[in-house]
């Protein structure tokens, strides 16, 4: 018989919503044999008893489980070495829920930035300097509403808005916005920290050997 | 002399421009390395309204450089008629919307604090030479009381004015 390749690609971070964990929760599984394919895609690799809890899986643990249920077949990775599987609740959370969470942070991204930036022209003396170069250039004191501060303003709006690359839930180019960027660094770290600390600890799901 | 008046003129709106410009480059790039918005996302488990976040940033900042540099226009209490019943209204929005301001801000600029504390490495190098295994968590938690506290003092004492003396 000829030897068959299973190849499998893992995905960094899964969430799963039952207690059993799957091998088709935690990836894409693909062989010339659609039997093979099916009958791996329902090996069961764990439990999860606990909804929030998780669980690191080497893939080494699955190589063992495939090929003793399938011997003799090359198992191929081409995804993540390790994948965290974390249980979810079935059902959504509650809307409402959700709807406190994300006015909670945007009110603090909100009034925070604003305070940022009020603390930082506040520490600066903002009028006091304007006032100062606007007598250094005309030689006259300003009211408060020269041409200066409505030309601060619009250039700082312009600045921010070319640097987070959106306004008014539209992006101006298609590139992710610096936030979203910095969003996948902070996940993929949290993953390589939740992989190093149970692999310090044994709690990965590994093989025996 | 008109001529001149009007070089003067384009002469400050493009170095008022620049600076502008070149301020907001400096001060977000700042907190964006920071990355406070992804911690508050992640704790949350609402990473899918992330574009939403930072919209709210981006507003954030204009309307704060508006009110900031603005600062003599935006008298609020100044609009408000002689009527009773619109100052007891707006007294009580007024409280209200400060209450809220100094609630988020304070959140916002604490973990801003720790975090730029946890960009210096302080906390694991200090974690490591005290050989603190477990009791990291009552550190944290004493930081933030002891920043609670110096912020109490702070405004109870009016350190502000002249260092309190």
């Amino acid at each position: 018989m000829e030897q068959k390749t299973l190849y499998i690609k893992l995905e960094k971070n899964v969430e799963i919503t039952s207690e059993d964990i799957f091998l088709k929760d935690l990836g894409s599984i693909y062989c010339e044999d659609d039997n093979i394919v099916n009958k791996c895609k329902c090996i069961k690799i764990g439990k999860l008893r606990d909804v929030n809890s998780r669980k690191i899986i080497s893939v080494m643990k699955i190589i063992e489980l495939i090929t003793s249920q399938q011997p003799g077949i090359q198992v191929e990775n081409i995804g993540e070495p390790d994948v965290v599987a974390e249980r979810i609740e079935r059902e959504k959370t509650k809307k409402w829920k959700e709807i406190v969470k994300i006015s909670f942070v945007a009110g603090i991204s909100f009034f925070g930035t604003a305070f940022t930036i009020m603390a930082f022209h506040n520490d600066i003396g903002i009028i006091k300097l304007f006032n100062g170069i606007h007598t250094m250039i005309t030689g006259v004191e300003s009211n408060g509403y020269s041409i200066m501060e409505i030309a601060y303003s619009i250039g700082l709006t312009a600045g921010i808005v070319i640097f987070f690359n959106h306004i008014g839930g539209k992006r101006i180019t298609k590139d992710p916005t610096p936030i979203e960027v910095e969003m996948r660094i902070y996940e993929d770290e949290v993953n390589q920290t939740l992989i190093d600390s149970a692999d310090r600890l044994h709690l990965e799901i590994d093989t025996d050997k | 002399m008109e001529w001149l008046e009007i070089l003067q003129k384009i002469f400050i709106a493009i170095i008022s421009a620049s600076a502008g410009f070149a301020v907001s480059g400096g001060v977000f790039t700042t907190l964006i390395v920071i990355g406070l918005m992804p911690r508050f996302a992640g704790k949350t488990h609402t990473a899918g309204h992330i574009f939403f976040y930072e919209e709210m940033v981006v507003i954030g900042a204009i309307f704060g450089t508006i009110f900031s540099v603005f600062y003599p226009f935006f008298q609020f209490y100044k609009w408000i008629g002689n009527s009773p019943v619109w100052e007891t209204v707006y007294i009580i929005l007024g409280q209200l919307f400060l209450c809220l301001y100094g609630f988020f801000a304070g959140i916002f600029v604490g973990c801003l604090a720790l975090a730029i504390a946890e960009t210096l490495n302080s906390i694991p190098i200090f974690a490591r030479r005290s050989k603190f295994r477990h009791g990291i968590g009552v550190v944290i938690l004493f930081m933030a009381l002891g920043k609670s506290v110096g912020s109490f003092i702070y405004f109870l004492k009016q350190l502000f004015v002249c260092g309190g003396m």
